[in-house]
């Protein structure tokens, strides 16, 4: 199983893909295209805290993926 | 009577606080006449040659002349000896006791300093060659002048840092820095943050409330405080705070969010992050 995790005000929402099902990972897909395209950030988590690394294909294989939305300065 | 014993005592404390610990013994009282303008003089004398004088008046004398009988200059300066070698047991250990508190007082003041190095550690890294377990090793002069004052200037930094903590917090309580989203929310954002922490980061947010990451592109490091804006500082290699930046994911984030977005920024597109942060 494969997780795309995005950030909200609701601290972060989870989606979890089988990477068998084709169907699930197309939806992943265009998830990963709607997010980016709307600025998002993808970065695929290490999972141990060391820097990951940005991801800017889909690649199902990646087992979290993290959607930082667009920075603003403050 | 006690104004003699006043002078006595005075002269004695001068020669303790001249020679600190190292007390000369008292060897002689002297009185010398008045000789032109000056006035008669009561002297102390002590076995390394150091000696004390103060103006005395006839009739301060007389009360001592009167005690022990003694009605000629030899006389009278060997009761003052006597009556001044009373004193003098009396003020060394007055003197030895007062030493004893102020070195109470400096202990109390290097414990607390130490307390404070151990709490605020360089940086979140320890000082080389600090084990926090370790015994540690006997510091010369040197070492501990120059500890000294690194502990005041963690004492001034930490003050500092208090100052800005409390303006940021007036300022920003209650708009953009304050915590926003149910409790649920900020907890789920604080535990994805936990999640993607290292070890070292993690043990630093918990105890601190900020955690160090090192810039992807510069190395440079940067200290992400708990917060939603204003929370990052530069640090130089001493720890010590070079800037601010302030930037965030846009969206209302919650703070663990926020925190977590700002640390991938500067560890993976740090020149991005930096373009569009504004710098204070």
């Amino acid at each position: 199983m494969a997780v795309q995790i995005v950030m909200d005000r609701t601290g972060d929402t989870r989606h979890e893909f089988d990477v068998a099902d084709s169907n699930a990972v197309a939806l992943a897909e265009e998830r990963f295209r709607q997010l980016t395209g709307k600025g998002f950030r993808a970065v695929a988590l290490s999972g141990d805290g060391s820097p990951g690394k940005l991801v800017d294909k889909f690649d199902p294989t990646v087992e979290q993926t993290l959607f930082i939305p667009q920075l603003q300065g403050g | 009577m006690e104004r003699v014993r006043g002078l006595l005592r005075e002269l004695l404390r001068r020669a303790l606080s001249e020679h600190g610990r190292e007390a000369p013994a008292l060897t002689d009282i002297t009185i010398e006449r008045a000789s032109g303008r000056f006035e008669p003089r009561i002297g102390a004398h002590f076995a390394n040659g150091y000696c004390t004088w103060a103006p005395v008046r006839a009739d301060d004398c007389y009360a001592v002349c009167e005690r022990y009988g003694a009605w000629d200059l030899p006389s009278l300066r060997r009761a003052l000896l006597v009556e001044a070698h009373e004193i003098y047991g009396r003020v060394c250990e007055e003197h030895l006791t007062e030493m004893a508190r102020a070195r109470a007082r400096r202990s109390m003041a290097a414990a607390f300093f130490d307390r404070l190095r151990r709490r605020v550690p360089m940086g979140g890294r320890e000082p080389a060659g600090y084990a926090r377990d370790a015994p540690e090793p006997v510091p010369d002069r040197a070492d501990l002048a120059s500890r000294r004052q690194e502990s005041q200037r963690r004492l001034l930094d930490w003050w500092a840092q208090q100052r800005n903590d409390y303006a940021r917090s007036a300022l920003f309580g209650t708009g953009m820095n304050a915590d926003i989203g149910s409790k649920r929310a900020q907890e789920r954002g604080v535990r994805l943050l936990k999640e993607n922490l290292t070890v070292a980061q993690r043990r630093q947010y918990e105890k601190f409330g900020y955690f160090d990451v090192t810039g992807g592109m510069s190395g440079k490091r940067y200290r992400i405080r708990h917060g939603r804006q204003m929370n990052i500082e530069q640090l130089d290699r001493n720890g010590r705070r070079v800037c601010g930046w302030c930037f965030f994911p846009q969206g209302s984030l919650v703070s663990g969010d926020v925190m977590l977005g700002q640390k991938i920024a500067l560890e993976l597109y740090e020149a991005d992050a930096l373009r569009i942060a504004n710098r204070f």
